[in-house]
């Protein structure tokens, strides 16, 4: 495109901008239907037990409840479990809870308050069992089984190397393993390492909490739901209540924020069952504390065997990945295909050796959260490189260089190649701490990292449709939906530069599943790599046919023709006829004009090749580098200055892109200094208080903190563009570490990074240099 | 509960109105007055969502009872807007995408506006001490703080612009 008017790549005001400055902007939890009750649930205070019995006689006939559901409420020919490959989560817990938080009883009511009140009448008698809070404890030896019969479960199509298993052993849902290339690359290796890592857990804390308006009578169900995915969503709804899945309509409009959580069933089966009890619309908002019930991050044990060459050649890399999923699967499995599959980095090997195993605990569900796998693998990888270099004697900066895979070459045999420099994105961030400078202050230190992801999602399909009015306005309907990334900003962007239209005559309505093009759904930074194709494909297409038609009408060949702002452009330069669209247009349609409508369709390729069976859409390269200064007395660490950069190919609009890699980078930042969700041995989380729980606050954001956004230029989506927004919040916790033993000489392995673990490793190397 | 009358100046006019003594700011707002401006995040007075200038001061709608307005003046994000004219902290959020999600976005306003009008000409530091009160997941702060200073900036050269309280 190289039209006179630019509109991609400019920073141009959101279009939402107007409506969230104002407070006019209504969200999912400002759904008012007429008619509407109010939901509440009675949550397990239990991790683990038997449900002896429910008395719910008394909040029945308490004020203003009109329902009272639990699970013998539950029509027996509904499949009233679910998830995502694995269907193990009961729409109300049955025989069963599994973790402090589990739903046994849900009451609507006039109110949210009656609700509450009549949900304190409600009795229940548990016979507790024994509680497995900890991934240790879930597979010990001796550990009670959180499934004793197996749930409905399928394992996905897998390519070259790669394979998964369900219920490998006892407690553990899911077992996804990758190998190439011979084992017998570690009788060559030099050295051989073995470390461990952990990685703690994070809940989403999106500020718009989970919460969905359902109205259902039989055979027919809507619902307005803050969530991702609007698709499978519906698919979902219907294969639970047993409906056609063209009777569930699913609105969506602008989520408050969302980071992965709000995919999948949330608060919606519950809303719809005490709908279609109550004949009513009803209201299913959760608190604060019980997001963090509801859906988290994975906690994870990431055991690394690494063999190398004396000169810092890697060679192969044997590893076991733990994540913490939790009472239920919800996305685990993925989250392991993931984090097993990017433990390598972007690195060459002769072996690679993968298993990551989903272990259920009684512990909130974990499931996608950004970074999906990619955060904890990239934790432990950047670490033990960092390691490796500094133990073989090695610039850790030399050994990344000497290792990285090339622009172009692909990650393992079948994937895609590489498109990100990834020497160029180093070398920007190294420049900014002022890596190479030889000065080195006592007790400062600094670090940098690699992080790695494949972006776009696995056989990701979306439609999209691009409609010019006869005036030569133009809407996009796509369900990419927007929960603060900027994604409608975007698509209206690039049907703009298509167009050569200002995006103020573009609009990107709300997402209905009854009219809006499909999409698998909003995640793996897809929105401009995979629904942008379409969006594209379907503008151009659309801009064609009024070509076309301007052609006819014009009697002359539509390459002579260009579009600009409505306008039909006949030739080039001072001679060039200029006609409006719309005069042209009623001229043959008659008044009421007409829209020149066009689809676009792009799906991720498939290729058993590939180890996911699908050569990833593009790679979401984040870098990293951090200086530190550490308190040796107090065990504190200052972080002085953060540097993460992305490469989003080609930015849209870079002030949105800008700010997505802000804030994905403080809240890795969060993740590597503080911010953890704290559970006890009994299941408890501690923490649960949005008072007590920490996220990072303006004030907590180092004082030198820069982003950096690349435009390399070699994305797959339109005007070479990638997806943004996970990466640079892989990178940060590994720079940090590898930052702190660059200044003090110990090694960090556990998150978050707190004082008394420093004093701690601080201690046990004192205690070593004594000893020697 | 019996219901109180309570008089107070909300966004600029005169109102009188009858609140329950357990009815919640953010409620009333809300639910009473239809101004959905205030977001309820974590209703535990920590997200600052919520939050509206009570005499110019910033609180936390979620923990401040409606019955607390009596005698006092209440502005709320709808509030800040003259006729159509956007405020200078609205443009300036605009101008460099100071929101994502735009769950925080007008308690953040709200809280800045107080800051401005506490301290015409503050520094850097105070801008990250005053917004501090209010969690953004979104942003990483980076693009709230150079909204912030780009009025200061502004302000700085052209004098304040008037001051809606």
């Amino acid at each position: 495109m190289s039209g006179a008017m630019r509109i991609v790549g400019v920073g141009l005001p959101r279009k939402d901008a107007l409506e969230k400055v104002t407070g006019r902007v209504r969200y999912t939890a400002d759904v008012d239907l007429p008619g509407m009750l109010h939901a509440k649930t009675l949550r397990s205070s239990r991790a683990h037990a038997l449900i002896r019995s429910i008395d719910v006689t008394a909040a029945a006939n308490a004020p203003g409840v009109r329902a009272v559901l639990t699970s013998k409420d539950v029509p027996s020919h509904y499949m009233a479990v679910y998830g995502y490959n694995i269907k193990d989560q009961p729409l109300v817990a049955t025989d069963r809870v599994r973790y402090m938080g589990d739903i046994i009883c849900a009451i609507a009511a006039d109110t949210e308050e009656q609700a509450a009140a009549a949900l304190a009448l409600v009795s229940v008698a548990y016979d507790d069992l024994p509680v497995v809070a900890t991934m240790e404890a879930a597979l010990a030896a001796d550990a009670p089984e959180l499934f004793p019969e197996a749930p409905f479960g399928v394992v996905p199509g897998y390519g070259e190397g790669a394979s998964a298993v369900m219920r490998p052993r006892k407690n553990v849902c899911y077992q996804f393993n990758y190998t190439t290339g011979p084992s017998s690359a570690f009788d060559v290796c030099d050295f051989v390492y073995e470390d461990v890592f952990r990685f703690s857990r994070m809940h989403h804390y999106h500020l718009e909490p989970f919460v969905t308006v359902a109205s259902a009578r039989e055979g027919r169900i809507e619902v307005w739901a803050s969530n991702q995915n609007p698709f499978p969503l519906r698919k979902e709804l219907a294969r639970i209540f047993k409906v056609s899945e063209s009777s569930v309509t699913v609105h969506v409009g602008t989520l408050g924020a969302g980071f992965g959580s709000k995919n999948n069933c949330k608060t919606e089966p519950v809303a719809v069952m005490l709908s279609l009890m109550t004949k009513r619309p009803v209201r299913f908002c959760l608190t604060m504390e019980e997001n963090a019930l509801t859906n988290t991050q994975h906690a994870a044990i990431l055991k690394l065997k690494t063999g190398v060459m004396k000169d810092g050649i890697l060679v192969a890399r044997q590893s076991e990945i733990l994540l913490d999923s939790g009472a239920y699967s919800d996305a685990s499995p993925l989250v392991a295909e993931k984090a097993g599959y990017r433990i390598p980095g972007p690195y060459r090997w002769k072996h690679i050796d993968t298993a990551c195993l989903c272990v259920m605990t009684n512990t909130a569900p974990a499931g996608p959260f950004r970074g999906f796998g990619g955060t904890q693998a990239s934790w432990a990888s950047e670490s033990q490189l960092d390691m490796i270099a500094r133990r073989l004697g090695l610039d850790p900066y030399d050994m990344r260089v000497k290792n990285m895979i090339s622009l172009g070459e692909p990650f393992v045999p079948g994937e895609s190649g590489m498109d990100s420099d990834l020497k160029e994105g180093l070398d920007l961030v190294c420049a900014e701490i002022g890596y190479h400078d030889k000065v080195k202050k006592p007790f400062f230190g600094k670090g940098i990292s690699i992080g790695f992801k494949d972006g776009g999602g696995i056989k990701k399909a979306a439609q999209a449709r691009v409609r010019i009015l006869t005036n030569g306005d133009a809407i996009v309907n796509c369900s990419s939906v927007e929960m603060g990334q900027g994604i409608r900003t975007a698509m209206t962007q690039v049907v703009g530069e298509i167009l050569q239209l200002p995006i103020e005559r573009i609009s990107a309505p709300a997402i209905n599943t009854d009219h809006s093009p499909f999409c698998e759904g909003t995640n793996a930074s897809s929105g401009v790599a995979v629904t942008g194709r379409a969006v594209a494909q379907a503008a151009r297409d659309a801009r064609q046919k009024v070509l076309d038609f301007a052609a006819m009408q014009l009697q002359c060949d539509a390459s002579e023709l260009s579009l600009e702002n409505g306008v039909i452009v006949q030739g080039t330069g001072p001679n060039a006829q200029r006609h409006p669209m719309g005069p042209m247009v009623m001229g043959f349609y008659g008044g009421p004009g007409f829209e020149f409508t066009a689809e676009g369709f792009f799906m991720a390729p498939v290729d058993h090749r590939a180890p996911l069976e699908s050569p990833c859409v593009f790679w979401e390269m984040g870098w990293g580098a951090a200086e530190v200064e550490v308190d040796i007395e107090t065990g504190q660490v200052k972080v002085h200055k953060l540097v993460t950069s992305g490469d989003t190919g080609r930015s849209i609009n870079p002030l949105v892109c800008k700010g997505q890699e802000d804030g994905a980078a403080v809240m890795g930042y969060g993740q590597a200094m503080f911010e953890r969700m704290i559970y006890n041995d009994a299941g408890e989380l501690l923490n649960i208080d949005p008072l007590i729980y920490r996220v990072p606050l303006a004030e907590d954001v180092p004082s030198h903190f820069v982003t950096i956004t690349q435009q390399q230029g070699h994305g797959p989506g339109p005007f070479g563009a990638k997806g943004a927004g996970e990466a640079t919040i892989l990178p940060v916790a590994s720079a940090i570490a590898n930052a702190i033993e660059d200044a003090v000489g110990v090694r960090i392995t556990e998150l978050p990074i707190t004082p008394e673990r420093v004093l701690e490793a601080l201690a046990r190397k004192a205690k070593a240099e004594l000893r020697s | 509960m019996i219901p109180m009358e309570i008089d107070f100046i909300l966004n600029g006019r005169a109102v009188t109105g009858k609140v329950s003594g357990n009815l919640l700011l953010a409620d009333y707002l809300r639910e009473h007055l239809d101004l959905k401006g205030a977001k309820i995040g974590c209703s535990r007075g920590a997200c600052g969502s919520c939050t509206v200038l009570v005499n110019n001061i910033p609180i936390a709608a979620c923990s401040y009872f409606a019955f607390q307005l009596d005698g006092k003046s209440v502005l709320t994000i709808e509030g800040l807007e003259r006729d159509t004219t956007l405020h200078d902290l609205q443009q300036a959020f605009i101008e460099h995408a100071a929101f994502q999600c735009g769950y925080c976005t007008s308690g953040m306003i709200l809280v800045l506006k107080a800051m401005l009008d506490h301290e015409p000409n503050p520094s850097r530091d105070t801008v990250v001490e005053w917004i501090s009160s209010n969690i953004c997941r979104c942003t990483g702060y980076a693009q709230i703080i150079a909204a912030a200073e780009a009025i200061i900036a502004m302000r700085a050269n052209t004098g304040p612009t008037e001051a809606v309280s």
